[in-house]
């Protein structure tokens, strides 16, 4: 629930700017880009220079900055202003020997500094990943933001879509209004969105959903409706791998069969010969025309490769030509099943072979 | 709740009006002469983007053309979904997605030729066009980047305004916690100006095989947030799934807009563009194109096997401009069908332009000749195609040998005097040495050729080349490379050429044991290649490998 934790923060922070001037100064770090820790406490000392108008060097060695980090935080602690820090992605801080984390937590201990680490995780268990010695100085406050509940959503759906510009014409902001009510209203809609939560409630699905709504809204009449949302959902509920199979030729749906039969047989690790074996027995038993030779075969395996649908069961094998490599399927015997009966042009024999496993 | 939501909601609210940049061209005004004036004052930029054979249009010439040029047509709309056949949903779906502003991250993916990035690029051609001024396109071809320090240079020299002379100043970001910072001011000096920008990461797949790609990933999914810049538009193409991109931490997950494979028409469409005599080459598709559409879907691997077809099919007829009746057409069927069964069982691998004169001085009667010549196009033939010391060719017949048979069968086969034992013992095989037969054969398909240290390949290598002089001896040949003396000069370069081989892949090199000595070499050639170079040089290998 990122949004919502980073937005109410800023809020949060805004206001208590406004409240009192100048005595607080915010330093933000993330996870992401800072986890190392020399570039952290460049960062600190970057953002520390920028809020007093002090010059930044950028030679300073880490030692320095640190050195200036807490020289700061002193002066800051004796001139009553409180540094609030702000680690976004906060478990990605807490990789590695959380050098940073020891000595921010370690440098409000001084009592003249007035200073609060304030961390954002999507992690429950963020505070769990802390070695010892820093979780002691931890405060150990935990604010959780749960995802909101359906009627919550609703009503955030409504403030979002409904307008109420006066710079848009009268007739046309009431007519959107009055649609866009009785398209709330509607059961449909209710099975929209919760079909649309059932997967995931957080803020940011039902933005990209809404998005994807208003995108779809028709051009002409400025309106929304029913259908914007019903293909909205049906374009955020795809599944890739069932559309990725429905794009291989029939050479590679026979391999992807063999695969599957031998997986059944209950090989432990199969090789692209191993597929080739079974490809030319089946070849041999039933005569179909599908028949071509072992470079084509390979020239197709690649093809499954590069879609990932299969891949190598060996991570380091790398001496070993391809065709020895231990290969396993990335989808299931059902996924596959499915896209067999789906697909239109696959001949018969190919689902005889795998019926006979009784996936469906 | 109300603050941050506010402007999104004045988003939603403009991007409802009617008067947006995506409106259907036919409620655009005419431009006004002034703006015709400026357009025609534009600089030139390269021709549209090539419709005529089905050849993937570089991307650069893409890019340059994704560079608006004025609009010439009234329906720039329809121009566009013209242009890009089979791709009206996907078209359509970018417009719609790409075209408000601010605008939530969009990421692209489909296999590979499906047209992707060329769909992105027009699409996003079509939208600037109507944009004065018009917004900047950031292009980072990541399959051509080699590191992520290219990546942010190439970005970032693409924001630097062309005027600025300060580029010797700023050094490179070589971190990403440096990156980010310096890309956030780069666009926000473009952005103040009010304008969007567009950045769009091509084959985003291959940032995860890179040093630390992992990380790389997650943070050019994350620039949304890291950025927090609303002009800014992202846009990803992967010809991976998404499911390959999901990590664990909750970030804004893009818009995902999926390219399906053409269908067979949709490639009967594609590959009719162009062509100067269409019935023909109808006729010719309608014959050809779903047995082959059984083995690969893809148009660029179909257009480079139906090109020599076409030209084999088009044989008969004396000039390319008839329209065929039934009759010609059943008899350039019947011509064409041994080819065909030959094509579909060979890869389809684009023809050098030396092999393909052959075929066309070549005759063409016979099945046999047929496969020679369609052969020699593609790597099946009896022969060696590239050129081979003699001596690596002898190395790597030994290599051969001793990777296939178990090192005890050597003093069988090489005795002392180089020849090999003819006698074959005929032994009663029993069920025993059957299933042993099965269980090595199903071994040696999974395991692969064995290993072998580089003394016995050295052995072997001396064996077998002294064979040779022998045989040689025998025939009285009069190459002075065999005579006696030569066999000297093959002898002293031995390790120069294992080091080649070794380069070429040929050979590789396993982990060698400390306590062993010297490292264990496995051959990576297969049987075909071995057999092929083994009648180069004229050496009876079959009757040197073990037969299970």
């Amino acid at each position: 629930m990122r949004k919502r934790r980073g937005e109410v923060l800023d809020m949060v922070l805004e206001d208590l700017k406004k409240e009192h001037p100048d005595a607080i100064s915010v330093i933000r770090l993330n996870g992401m880009l800072h986890s190392d820790d020399n570039c952290a406490t460049k960062e600190i000392a970057r953002q520390l220079c920028l809020e007093h108008q002090l010059s930044f060097s950028k030679m300073a060695s880490s030692d320095d900055n640190t050195d200036f980090m807490i020289d700061m935080l002193r002066e800051c602690g004796l001139a009553h202003k409180t540094v609030i820090f702000v680690l976004e992605e906060f478990d990605l801080f807490a990789q590695g020997k959380q050098r940073l984390l020891y000595s921010l937590l370690d440098a409000m201990q001084t009592l003249t500094s007035q200073a609060v680490v304030i961390g954002i995780s999507c992690r429950l268990d963020a505070d769990q990943l802390l070695e010892k010695r820093v979780r002691s100085r931890f405060s150990h406050r935990k604010l959780l933001f749960v995802p909101s509940s359906l009627d919550g959503i609703q009503r955030l759906m409504e403030h979002l879509l409904m307008l109420e510009d006066s710079s848009l014409p009268k007739n046309y902001v009431t007519e959107y209004n009055s649609r866009l009510t009785s398209i709330f209203g509607n059961k449909k809609f209710k099975g929209i969105l919760g079909s649309l939560t059932d997967a995931d409630a957080t803020t940011s699905n039902i933005l990209r959903f809404l998005f994807r709504v208003v995108s779809y809204m028709d051009m002409e009449s400025g309106l929304l409706s029913m259908e914007c949302f019903t293909h909205a959902l049906s374009c955020m509920q795809r599944q890739p791998k069932l559309d990725s199979l429905q794009d291989l030729s029939i050479l590679e749906l026979y391999i992807l069969v063999c695969m599957n039969r031998l997986e059944d047989k209950e090989q432990n690790s199969y090789n692209f010969n191993s597929i080739m074996k079974e490809y030319r027995s089946i070849q041999d038993a039933y005569k179909t025309s599908d028949k071509y030779a072992t470079t084509v075969c390979f020239r197709a395996f690649e093809h499954l490769l590069d879609r990932e649908l299969i891949t190598f069961a060996d991570s380091k094998g790398r001496n070993v030509a391809l065709e020895y490599r231990p290969v396993k399927l990335l989808i299931s015997s059902r996924e596959l099943a499915q896209s067999l009966e789906l697909n239109t042009t696959c001949p018969a024999v190919l689902q005889k072979l795998l019926d006979r496993e009784r996936y469906m | 709740m109300s603050q941050p939501v506010t402007p999104r909601r004045t988003t939603r609210a403009s991007t409802s009006a009617p008067d947006s940049p995506s409106s259907p061209p036919k409620s655009r005004s005419k431009p006004s002469p002034r703006r015709q004036l400026l357009a025609a004052a534009a600089p030139d930029s390269p021709s549209s983007p090539p419709k005529s054979r089905p050849k993937p249009s570089p991307r650069r010439q893409l890019l340059a053309a994704a560079a608006p040029v004025p609009a010439t047509d009234d329906n720039p709309l329809a121009a566009l979904l013209e242009a890009l056949p089979g791709r009206r949903a996907q078209a359509r779906d970018l417009l719609r997605l790409l075209a408000p502003a601010p605008a939530l991250p969009v990421l692209l993916h489909g296999g590979a030729a499906t047209g992707k990035t060329r769909a992105l690029l027009l699409a996003l051609r079509h939208l600037r066009l109507h944009l004065r001024p018009t917004p900047p396109l950031v292009y980072a071809a990541l399959r051509s980047l080699p590191s992520p320090r290219a990546l942010f240079a190439s970005i970032l020299s693409q924001l630097k305004a062309p005027s600025s002379s300060t580029s010797s100043r700023q050094r490179v970001p070589d971190k990403p916690s440096d990156f980010v910072p310096a890309l956030r001011d780069a666009l926000a000096g473009v952005v103040s100006q009010g304008e969007n920008v567009y950045l769009v990461f091509d084959n985003l797949e291959v940032v995860r095989g890179w040093d630390k790609g992992g990380q790389l990933v997650s943070l050019l999914l994350r620039l949304h947030d890291l950025l927090r810049l609303p002009q800014v538009v992202l846009v990803y193409v992967s010809s991976a799934a998404p499911d390959a991109y999901y990590t664990m931490t909750g970030s804004v997950e893009p818009n995902h807009v999926y390219f399906p494979d053409y269908t067979v028409d949709e490639v009967h469409g594609i590959l009719m563009r162009g062509q100067p005599n269409p019935k023909l080459y109808s006729s010719f598709l309608s014959v050809v194109l779903k047995p082959l559409f059984r083995v690969t879907r893809r148009v660029d691997e179909l257009a480079a096997v139906l090109e020599p077809l076409f030209r084999r099919y088009c044989e008969p007829l004396g000039s390319l401009n008839g329209v065929p009746d039934e009759g010609i057409r059943r008899r350039l069927y019947e011509h064409l069908q041994p080819h065909l069964a030959v094509a579909q069982n060979e890869t389809f691998s684009v023809p050098i332009r030396a092999s393909l004169d052959d075929c066309k001085d070549g005759i063409s009667g016979g099945k046999g000749s047929v496969k020679r010549q369609f052969g020699g196009r593609d790597g099946l033939s009896s022969e060696l195609e590239f050129h081979m010391s003699v001596s690596a060719k002898y190395l790597l017949l030994s290599a051969f040998l001793a990777s296939r048979n178990p090192a005890t069968l050597d003093a069988a086969l090489f005795d002392a005097t180089g020849g090999t034992d003819s006698r074959n013992r005929k032994r009663k095989s029993s069920q025993a040495s059957i299933d042993r037969k099965d269980t090595m054969a199903e071994e040696l398909l999974m395991k692969g050729p064995g290993t072998f240290p580089l003394e016995r390949l050295l052995a072997i290598f001396q064996c077998i080349t002294s064979v040779s002089e022998d045989m040689l001896d025998e025939v009285e040949c009069e190459d002075t490379i065999m005579g006696g003396s030569g066999m000297n000069a093959l002898m002293s370069d031995v390790l120069l050429q294992l080091s080649t081989l070794c380069n070429s892949n040929f050979l590789s090199k396993s982990r060698s044991c400390p306590l062993e000595g010297s490292g264990r070499y496995r051959s990576n050639i297969d049987e075909d290649l071995a057999l092929k170079v083994a009648r180069s040089v004229s050496f009876p290998l079959s009757k040197y490998m073990y037969r299970r």
